[in-house]
């Protein structure tokens, strides 16, 4: 059958006597070395991360609760030099530039995502978006805000909140075409085979059998997408902007906003703005943090991950 | 038999006019579920060709020089992006040199050491990480992590090394207020951790439990089965987590403006403060105008092709790795 | 050598030696899986350089009691074992036992081919290496050694190069075996190692450990009555955790003396 030698050996009945077992101990010492600082050094990288986590949250309690006052959510941010004031206009700024990028991005990023899974597939074209849309979730943001800036700011001649808000949608898009990819490719094959076996059309069935059975997945990815933009900064630098003042309804000229606020603030030479951008800090780390815990624990609800 | 059957079921079922949703409806919704993909690949062009046309005018006026320029003068309208480059790539190697070690050492432990009980709340701690807005990351590491590394490692490293050849130059702080480049490294390092710690977790996850199981089986110990068999398993995808973590590093602009000192010099040494061309960008956008506005614009151009170049490596690589 | 679905299966020709000394020795084993008890009070012997086939229907602990032996199941913190398992006398289950050691001293062999990212030469290599310090020649010989006993010394004698994943499956389960007798151990455990493989292969490995018996001793975990038959001296059947029979082969499958064991051997249940 094969011409291996050690066929010829041969099964037990003509075996020789029974070797006597090898002593015990013999690991080297310096396998044994290798292996415990491996463990050492990965446990001490993971407290680490801890430990960085946990001090980014003493400091900002610590700096930032000082800053609460009702004052922080009725008064608008103090000019230079003056004393008090708060941060109520880059709070609504914030809220209303974040809320129109997530209004823009959730339509645009579901129907992409959409599209991805239920119709492009593995088509050369929805392998390219794919692909570039993975491309464009970690794109520097910077580059989104010179963007934003040379097609709305430059042409419509100033800052505006509209510009910051279409900076943030683009960067909440390729968040939501990804998790709403991944959520409706989950959705099982036959539950859409069924939906079209009853005579349905095939964007009815998507809408009312595969969206509703990747919800909280949808969901999740919203949240994520919400989670991202309510801290980005370097964007609204070149669109919002800032202003010390109430923003006007239709959102022209410069708006007030957290991120900006706290950077400008941070770095200032006066008391009162470092104040209240650790306030501001505060605030707006807590929401974040709570934001991404809500959404995993909406992904890892009922059905697990 | 079957035609039986079909003269039957035709026999009982008198014919009707049905109508079904209107097939319009389907072509909208399919329509609009393209155009909103396409709209990626529409403002993926669009960020090229705007940062391009605002560039163009830099790159007609100092060509190729612009590349290997040092020079950044407003006054003369001289402009180079040399030392802007240097900062964006020694920041960005500094931070994976420092920041790769760690995450795979949090990857190695979530998925081979920790207790079953702790997975989650220590998966979720990494995971928070990464979801800390880059601006606070920045008063962090300004308020908090340089005046320590001034007093803990900048003055003491920069008194032994004083005078010494290489390392005389390359860990001497001449101010050491703690800001710098090699800060802005440790800064991004922190930063990358968390994304590329949770992919590599997930492509050590995705190795088959029988191939660790028969590692150890042969007597390998945590070490060797992680070294000789675990890693190389999953080498390629590590690599493109890495890459990720780069593309980072590399447009990262926040928290590198607060704490990388904003020199606009070339220093050899690593304590100094250097700057980046995302953080040049962030400084002095809103006051340019004319050629200065253009040259941030080329510089901006410069971040693009690199980073977008990285990205491409590491997404060919990484394949569809979770990022959410 | 086929392996064609008879009542009652052709029991191999070799005869069990029970007279050989003990090697490995299982006393008062319970095992726990968190709350679970996956086995119950086992009591068994393994006997030097003979096949011991443990049978039973899927969860009957057959596969649990073989992850005892290398305390391969210690990865897993919720996972326990109580009692004693004697190697050549000394208790494995203490806990001053050396993990590493015990798996290199004690062989196993998995259901699924796991040929680690490396060479051929490395595969091999690799397991020997970290308890030997050879030479290059020694380490060539051992290697060739090894991969004459696992029979695939001829097909890979020209590519000890190339990555072992190029192999097809039985080459691959091959280089497993040959990977675990290069470390010369004292015990090699099988975890129905034919179970993913065609019968062709199946067949081949089936001989190889036929010729290994020679050398070791050796457990083995099937699912196949016909497998247990053809390769082993002696038989354990197991029955929802509990050892129920225990004998030489041949006596087991011809003159069972429990009604579980009859039932199953002439596929009333399982």
């Amino acid at each position: 059958m094969n011409a291996s030698p050690a066929a010829v050996s041969g099964p037990a009945e003509t075996a020789s006597p029974r070797p006597a077992p090898q002593a015990w101990g013999r690991v080297r010492a310096g396998r044994r070395s290798a292996d415990k600082i491996l463990i050492i050094g990965c446990t001490a990288a993971t407290a680490l991360g801890a430990i960085v986590l946990g001090s980014i949250l003493i400091m900002l309690i610590i700096e930032g609760i000082r800053g609460f006052s009702p004052a922080l959510f009725t008064q608008v941010t103090p000019g230079p030099g003056s004393e008090g004031g708060g941060i109520a206009n880059a709070i609504l700024g914030s809220l209303v530039m974040t809320v129109l990028g997530i209004v823009v991005a959730t339509p645009v990023g579901v129907l992409a995502g959409t599209y991805l899974a239920e119709y492009g597939r593995t088509s050369h074209l929805a392998n390219l978006i794919r692909f570039l849309n993975d491309i464009l979730l970690s794109a520097p943001s910077i580059l989104i805000g010179l963007f934003v800036y040379t097609l709305m700011v430059r042409p419509m001649g100033g800052y505006s909140g509209w510009a910051g808000g279409v900076a943030l949608a683009i960067i909440a898009t390729p968040v939501i075409v990804r998790t709403t990819e991944d959520m409706l490719r989950l959705v099982p094959g036959p539950l859409r085979e069924a939906g079209v076996a009853l005579g349905a059309p095939y964007s009815i069935v998507i809408r009312n059998v595969t969206w509703r059975a990747a919800q909280s997945g949808i969901v999740t990815g919203v949240l994520l997408a919400l989670a991202r933009i309510a801290g980005e900064t370097a964007p609204l630098l070149f669109t919002a902007l800032n202003n010390n003042s109430w923003f006007n309804a239709n959102l022209m000229g410069g708006v007030a906003n957290l991120p900006v606020m706290i950077y400008q603030f941070a770095l200032s030479p006066y008391e009162n703005w470092r104040q209240l951008a650790w306030a501001g800090a505060l605030l707006i780390t807590v929401t974040i943090l709570g934001l991404s815990i809500v959404a995993r624990f909406i992904l890892s609800g009922p059905k697990g991950r | 038999m079957v035609a039986l059957s079909e003269n039957v079921a035709l026999a009982a079922r008198p014919e009707v006019a049905r109508r079904g949703p209107s097939p319009l409806g389907d072509r909208i919704f399919r329509f609009a579920a393209l155009a909103s993909a396409l709209l990626v690949l529409l403002v993926l062009a669009g960020i090229l060709a705007s940062i391009a046309y605002g560039g163009w005018p830099a790159f007609q006026a100092f060509g190729p020089g612009f590349l290997v320029s040092s020079a950044w003068n407003v006054g003369r309208e001289e402009y180079g992006a040399l030392v802007a480059i240097i900062g964006t790539l020694v920041s960005a190697l500094l931070a994976l040199v420092i920041g790769v070690p760690i995450s795979l050492g949090i990857a190695i432990y979530l998925t081979q050491l920790c207790p079953g009980w702790a997975r989650r709340p220590v998966a979720m701690t990494i995971e928070l990480l990464a979801a800390v807005p880059s601006i606070i990351y920045g008063m962090w590491g300004l308020f908090i992590f340089a005046p320590l590394f001034a007093r803990f490692v900048q003055i003491p490293v920069s008194n032994v090394v004083e005078g010494l050849p290489i390392v005389g130059t390359l860990f001497y702080a001449q101010v050491p207020s703690g800001v710098g480049v090699l800060t802005a490294g440790i800064i991004l390092a922190i930063m990358i951790v968390p994304f590329v710690a949770s992919i590599t977790r997930d492509m050590l996850d995705q190795i088959p439990t029988v191939l660790r199981e028969s590692s150890y089986g042969i007597g390998c110990t945590t070490w060797e089965v992680v070294r000789y068999v675990l890693i190389p398993q999953a080498s390629v995808s590590i690599i493109g987590a890495i890459m990720l973590g780069l593309g980072r590093a590399l447009g990262e602009t926040m928290a590198v403006t607060f704490v990388i000192g904003n020199a606009n010099r070339l220093s050899a040494s690593i304590f100094d403060p250097g700057s980046t061309i995302a953080s040049r960008i962030a400084n002095e956008f809103n006051e340019a105008d004319g050629m200065q506005l253009n040259a941030l614009m080329a510089l901006g151009c410069i971040l693009f092709v690199v980073t977008f170049i990285v990205l491409i490596i590491a997404r060919l690589l990484v394949r569809r790795a979770k990022v959410a | 050598m086929s392996a064609t679905a008879t009542a009652v299966p052709v029991v191999g020709q070799s005869t069990a030696d029970e007279s050989a000394p003990i090697r490995l020795a299982v006393k008062d084993l319970n095992f726990y899986y968190g709350d679970f008890k996956g086995l119950k009070n086992i009591n068994l012997n393994f006997l030097d350089r003979q096949v011991t086939a443990l049978i039973g229907p899927s969860g009957c602990g057959k596969s649990t009691l073989l992850r005892t032996f290398n305390r391969i199941y210690s990865l897993y913190p919720e996972q326990r074992a109580e009692g004693e398992i004697l190697l050549d006398g000394r208790n494995i289950l203490d806990s001053s036992i050396d993990l590493n050691e015990l798996r290199a001293r004690v062989g196993m062999v998995f259901q699924k081919p796991t040929p680690f990212p490396m060479s051929i030469y490395d595969n091999i290599a690799f397991g020997i290496r970290l308890y030997e310090r050879l030479g290059k020649a020694d380490l060539d010989n051992r290697v060739e050694e090894a991969l004459r006993k696992g029979a695939l010394w001829d097909e890979v004698k020209d590519k000890l190069k190339q990555s072992g994943m190029g192999l097809s499956g039985g080459q691959q389960q091959r280089l497993c075996i040959a990977r675990t007798v290069a470390q010369r151990p004292e015990v090699i455990l099988f975890d129905e190692p034919t179970s993913a493989l065609d019968p062709i292969s199946t067949g081949r490995i089936e001989e190889l450990i036929e010729q290994l018996r020679g050398e070791f001793t050796i457990a083995i975990v099937t699912h196949n009555m016909q497998q247990a038959a053809r390769i082993s001296q002696f038989t354990a059947f197991m029955y929802l955790g509990e050892l129920i029979e225990f004998g030489p082969t041949n006596r087991l499958f011809m003159n069972p003396s429990k009604r579980q064991t009859q039932d199953y051997i002439t596929g009333r249940f399982g």
